[in-house]
């Protein structure tokens, strides 16, 4: 459904921002980010304030007990309606895909967290195959490539929304990186237990944006600008490492507390 | 095999420093993936192909010991004889007793897995019988007494300077770089062994119910000529390797070679059929057919059943970014890259492989490319869920999991945490990156930067913009 202008057709929709504990800690600005591009299209945004995190170290590094734990309080801290809306490919994938995992002996909790799951959205898939937006009237300017998380493409299937997004930026110069679907290295618990892997793979990613000569990587989600950008801060490489949802706020955001 | 799996960490660090390897890997698993990816391309039918093998495959693992029964009635039918191994003892068992009853001293091998995992090789020397490898990457890393480090490039871990080198040592042949004169070397060494060869092993692609036969997918004719001339043929193959119908077999060749190579076709495709009949130009006059259970009907009846889908195409090692950068051999056994994280701990036990289910980012990039649609990533988490009910894990990890889930329970909490780390990380790098953690995430900041934490997290500045309210 394309939106008009201002106010948009869920203007009375309120949505429900799950900002991420990675982001609520590390990259504030990435939240605020997030909120001022939902207003700006008409949402309402509701912030849950006892929400925490979805659990993803400890599912992902097999303890569930854990992971089960933070995933009940997930559920139980969200509102029964409307959509919620995350800047984290990763996060989401998590409730959407790891919750019926956890809750499968549960059939009570199950259905709450296919209910949950049905109703989440990484922020670009919410802006462009929900809201429809076709612009996202950012003045960001700047050489942007961008690099797919995981999670976001193969776990939501979100591969074309973010680059919509980009590349219907007037100031943004646009450009595919080789591999952009090549895993970063991060992989969370991951990257802790090998850290020379990790970082082999980080490496390669960083050359892959190297090549490109932008002045920006961007990503949908805030763990792979972290490792990414570790690498690229410790050796001093002249690109910036910014969150999809700072380039879609605009400049302002951008200048920010980026990552 | 020799079972190293639990020294992956340490074996991979090695792998990262091997100059040689890296350049290796980058060649071979790069051009793997561009060629299947290409062939994937102009092949509009393959998610439906792969859907429908996949549909095949499960209908196989739902009456596996039908399948089986008939696969032994055809080839019994057709001259063959079967014998079936619970695990690598009892198949070694057999191997050495055929070995011995039909007077070999020579056997000629195409490239088997299965035969690494009960280590073929040293029980038919041990029964008298020298074994030599016929699959040209084979034969090199058994030069070289090496391992495979790939599923259908066993040697994808060596250069061609290191072949020569080999070649020089062990056949007093004289140094080259030219691949048509490394391949013409070990062909004219390995034509000997053919002709005088008593037995020739093989495994086995696939086995057909219908008709009883064991299908080979190769590219070198060493698997037709290793069948075909010596008098006795001895097939090891895996009891989930059958298919119902030799009408099936296309479906799964249309995927295992595009998978594997990027070919529409391997060079050759072998479908062995019983014995040598009344009138037949060529064919051996025993047949030996050994299916191997090694640990697979445990598989079967539990949530990792659809593992034994696997046709061995070695896709999903060439995608990975974690068997990219090390390679196989770190993964300690037979089979390596993700179907090796997921397919070792379940044959030799989570306790002596615990290490591998933990190599991966969970990246999916296995699961998007298998052809049989396991789902790769959805195991290795499991696995990693049977490590913490096993006891398998550290209690460091454990504790600091409740730890950190014990902070989760209250945003509270959670919120005072990140404003003494908000003061303190601002305090001492100034808002910039940490350069460098306490154990254990010392090696994260080893090449890399971590965050500082926000002065003021997001939570609060929520507060303090638009009040406490939800």
């Amino acid at each position: 459904m394309p939106y008009t202008t201002g106010m948009g057709p869920f203007g009375s929709i309120p949505v429900s921002l799950f900002f991420t504990c990675l982001a609520d800690a590390f990259s504030p600005g990435v939240c605020s980010a997030t909120v001022e591009v939902l207003e700006r299209f008409g949402a309402t945004v509701r912030v849950p304030l006892s929400q925490t995190c979805c659990g993803q170290p400890a599912f992902n590094s097999g303890n569930r007990k854990e992971a089960r734990a933070m995933a009940r309080k997930f559920l139980l801290t969200f509102p029964d309606d409307g959509p919620i809306v995350t800047p984290s490919g990763s996060c989401a994938a998590m409730v959407k895909h790891g919750y019926p995992v956890l809750f499968r002996d549960e059939p009570r909790m199950l259905a709450r967290a296919r209910a949950v799951g049905d109703r989440i959205y990484e922020l670009s898939q919410y802006l462009v195959d929900v809201l429809g937006v076709t612009d996202p009237k950012s003045d960001f300017s700047g050489k942007v490539t961008y690099h797919d998380s995981c999670h976001l493409r193969r776990g939501l299937g979100v591969v074309s929304a973010p680059r919509k997004l980009l590349r219907a930026v007037p100031g943004v110069e646009f450009v595919e990186m080789e591999e952009s679907d090549r895993c970063c290295g991060f992989g969370g618990v991951f990257s802790v237990k090998y850290p020379q892997i990790s970082c082999k793979m980080t490496e390669r990613k960083v050359e892959r944006i190297l090549e490109t000569g932008a002045a920006y990587v961007t990503s949908g989600d805030l763990g792979c600008l972290l490792n990414i950008g570790g690498l690229i801060s410790r050796i001093g490489y002249p690109v910036k490492v910014i969150h999809l949802a700072e380039i879609l706020a605009g400049k302002a955001a951008g200048r920010g507390d980026a990552v | 095999m020799e079972l190293k799996a639990n020294a992956f960490g340490r074996n991979a660090r090695k792998a990262l420093l091997d100059k040689t390897l890296q350049g290796a890997l980058e060649r071979t698993t790069g051009r793997f993936q561009a060629h299947r990816d290409a062939a994937v391309a102009a092949f509009p039918e393959f998610e439906a192909t792969r859907e429908r093998a996949s549909g095949i495959k499960r209908d196989v693992l739902d009456h596996l010991d039908t399948y089986l029964a008939r696969f032994i009635e055809e080839a019994e039918k057709r001259g063959a004889i079967v014998h079936v191994a619970r695990d690598a003892a009892q198949a070694r068992e057999i191997a050495a007793r055929i070995a011995r009853n039909e007077g070999i001293t020579l056997a000629v091998k195409s490239k088997s897995m299965a035969s690494e995992e009960i280590s073929l090789n040293e029980a038919l020397q041990g029964a008298g019988v020298t074994v030599v490898e016929s699959d040209l990457g084979e034969y090199i890393i058994q030069l070289a007494g090496e391992t495979p480090s790939h599923i259908i490039a066993p040697a994808a871990h060596k250069t061609r300077e290191q072949i020569s080198r080999l070649f020089e040592r062990h056949l007093g042949e004289p140094r080259t770089d030219s691949i048509p004169g490394l391949v013409g070397m070990a062909r004219k060494h390995l034509r000997e062994k053919f002709l005088s060869a008593g037995m020739g092993v093989s495994g086995g692609n696939f086995l057909v119910a219908d008709t009883g036969s064991v299908v080979l997918v190769t590219n070198e004719g060493n698997g037709r000529m290793g069948t075909v001339l010596p008098r006795v043929h001895l097939a090891v193959v895996g009891i989930e390797k059958v298919i119902p119908r030799m009408a099936d077999l296309p479906t799964f060749l249309r995927l295992l070679p595009r998978s594997a190579t990027g070919q529409a076709i391997s060079s050759y495709v072998s479908i062995v059929t019983g014995t040598r009949r009344a009138g037949d130009p060529e064919g051996p006059d025993r047949m030996h057919i050994l299916l191997l259970d090694c640990g697979r009907s445990a598989i079967l009846e539990g949530k990792y059943r659809e593992v034994l889908k696997c046709v061995r195409c070695g896709a999903c090692l060439n995608c990975c970014p974690v068997y990219q950068s090390v390679g196989g051999h770190p993964y300690g056994w037979v089979y390596s890259g993700p179907i090796g994280a997921v397919l070792t701990p379940l044959l030799v036990g989570l306790p002596e492989a615990a290490a591998l289910p933990d190599a991966s980012t969970l990246c999916g990039a296995c699961a998007d490319v298998c052809p049989v649609k396991i789902p790769l990533p959805d195991f290795l988490l499991e696995l990693r869920a049977d490590a913490r009910e096993q006891g398998l894990k550290t209690p460091g990890e454990i504790a600091a999991m409740k730890g950190y889930a014990g902070v989760m329970k209250r945003a509270g909490l959670l919120e005072a945490i990140e404003r003494i780390g908000g003061v303190l990380g601002q305090f001492f790098t100034k808002g910039k990156g940490i350069g460098g953690l306490p154990y254990p995430f010392s090696g994260w900041t080893e090449r890399r930067d971590f965050p500082a934490p926000a002065a003021l997290p997001f939570r609060k500045r929520w507060k303090i913009q638009r009040g406490a309210r939800d």
